[in-house]
């Protein structure tokens, strides 16, 4: 990036958006106070004493208010991610690039950035000016202090973001005392770097080029799909014209060209070239629009949100296959989802035989198989579980330890050592199962089958 | 489409990226399935934390994504442009 602007695809012209007032600004500013506070917030929020949200990633676990989520239990945030594209399918498909206008990190970030950016440097026109002047103390005083302040935020949102893998209390104590793990503070510098990277300078390039939502979104479109877009039957021939001129007389229609839907597009189009893919439907264009038009005592919507349906003069349909689809997909796979929550076992078992020797005789001559137990306890409180052996007569537990005391959220390996008598076991080789349930509650409970190893028995003749 | 036309950082931009995205794609996977402190406990990288485990796996997806993204660009090229390389006398 640098100011010849030959970055990336296109020879890029640095775009400075106008400030908007006016309905979908207030949203659009709700959104980015909603959504960067949760973000900022949330990692701080405690659920029983712990970090409410907190993907554990040193510890693997996934803490989502109160449920714990293991590495076997990937099928639920594999269906989460699924649910989360669907919606933003059904959403799109009734109602466009909404994510894109509203909720996309890229804008909530941007508009963050660029707020801070007028703060500093002034509007729309100061900037121009600014960006054309000879550097002097005054310009590297505000330039310097803006890189300064999207900098600092940055790295703010960057330890925000490190916050959500590691504990953040213990991330920000060892920040104040400097004893920040390498790999902790790489990533910080990481995000930081891609948030002041996206956010301050590439912009509506990222929109525009990396953005794969923005290339296959077109494919959920249809002729009853919310767009924006530029009234041509009412705003044709454009044309300025003092307030008081009648139109009608001077053969114009209601665009007076003042091409202030061009200066506050944030991808910098002229909307009324058509429905185009740089277009992120923030409805920055309606805003301003709409400004001009109540001062000019038009009505309002010239530009405005409407379908192609609506735009031919045509009925809009709102229920149609295509949301009938994903409507019923989103509503069978939340099913699905919430259903196999409530029905979890959150209890994981596995069984590993020693690899070193397939059986051993002990001194009393009993035959002994050695096996590590790995029992999980995922849910939040401690259990004590219950070892239950089936398999020929007279298999059994050593010492009869039979019982183990797991605490809430961990993993338990414990080696022991089945034994049988010789005579008791036919086979060199029989299926035996490992099951272990709570003592208390005997549908929380898990079986394992594995083998049993004996001595080849020679038989006297 | 002569190859001189596209700016050099889109063509480092367009390998980085996608294999930017795949590698984290892949990072989540692998490591969901391998606990890396399992895996390299017998090794000499032991001592390796998980964060550490899971950011040079990611590099190293990164890196993989990037040689093949790269490979693909390499091979685009047309014979009128390898010919171009070497004109002949």
């Amino acid at each position: 990036m640098n100011d010849s602007n030959s970055s990336l695809y296109a020879k890029r012209q640095k775009i400075y958006p106008r400030q908007v007032h006016g309905l979908y600004a207030f949203w659009r500013t709700t959104g980015v106070v909603v959504l960067l506070g949760l973000y900022y917030i949330l990692p701080w929020v405690k659920w029983n004493g712990e970090q409410a949200v907190l993907f554990d990633l040193p510890a693997r676990k996934f803490h989502l208010f109160g449920l714990t989520l293991w590495p076997q239990d990937f099928i639920y945030l594999a269906l989460l991610l699924i649910l989360a594209a669907l919606t933003l399918f059904f959403f799109t498909a009734l109602a466009g690039r909404l994510w894109c206008g509203y909720a996309c990190p890229q804008t909530v970030w941007t508009e963050i950035f660029m707020w801070i950016e007028r703060k500093i440097e002034g509007d729309r026109s100061k900037q121009i000016k600014l960006d054309k002047q000879h550097w002097n103390r005054k310009k590297i005083l505000l330039k310097g202090s803006k890189h300064v302040i999207w900098i600092v935020f940055s790295l703010y949102t960057g330890l925000t973001f490190v916050g959500y893998f590691t504990p953040i209390a213990e991330l920000t104590y060892s920040l104040l005392h400097w004893t920040l793990g390498p790999w902790e503070t790489f990533w910080i510098f990481f995000y930081g770097f891609a948030t002041y990277g996206n956010a301050g300078w590439m912009r509506e390039q990222v929109c525009i080029y990396m953005c794969p939502y923005a290339r296959f979104q077109s494919a959920m479109f249809d002729k009853n799909t919310l767009i924006i877009s530029y009234d041509k039957k009412r705003g044709e021939p454009r044309g300025s014209r003092r307030k008081s001129a009648d139109p009608k007389a001077l053969g114009l229609g209601d665009c007076v060209d003042c091409t202030l839907c061009q200066q506050v597009c944030p991808t910098g189009i002229d909307i009324r070239d058509g429905l185009q893919y740089q277009c992120i439907a923030c409805a920055a264009c309606v805003d301003v629009c709409d400004e001009v038009m109540e001062k000019l005592d038009y009505p309002k919507g010239l530009i405005r949100y409407t379908t192609e349906n609506r735009l031919q003069g045509k009925e809009t349909k709102i229920l149609r296959p295509r949301v009938i689809l994903y409507g019923v997909l989103l509503a069978s796979l939340t099913g699905i989802l919430l259903y196999s929550l409530a029905t979890r076992i959150p209890i994981q078992f596995n069984v590993i035989r020693d690899r070193a020797q397939l059986y051993r005789t002990a001194d009393n001559g009993m035959i002994e198989n050695l096996y590590t137990l790995k029992i999980a306890n995922m849910d939040l409180k401690d259990h004590l579980y219950r070892i239950k052996l089936s398999g020929p007569d007279g298999l059994a537990l050593r010492h009869r330890r039979d019982r183990i005391k797991v605490p809430a959220g961990e993993l338990i390996e414990l080696p022991v050592t089945l034994q049988i008598r010789p005579e008791q076991i036919a086979r060199p080789r029989v299926t035996i199962s490992i099951t272990v349930t709570d003592s208390t509650d005997s549908k929380l409970s898990k079986t394992v089958e594995t083998s049993f190893f004996a001595p080849v028995r020679r038989h006297a003749n | 489409m002569s190859t001189d036309e596209i700016p050099k950082i889109q063509k480092i931009v367009s390998v980085a990226w996608p294999s930017f995205l795949v590698a984290g794609v892949a990072t989540v996977l692998f490591f969901t399935s391998f606990d890396p402190r399992e895996f390299l406990a017998p090794t000499r990288f032991a001592g390796l934390s998980r964060l550490g485990a899971y950011s040079i796996g990611f590099f190293l997806f990164w890196l993989v994504g990037f040689a093949s993204s790269a490979l693909t660009c390499y091979f685009r090229r047309t014979c009128d442009d390898c010919n171009d390389d070497n004109p002949a006398d």
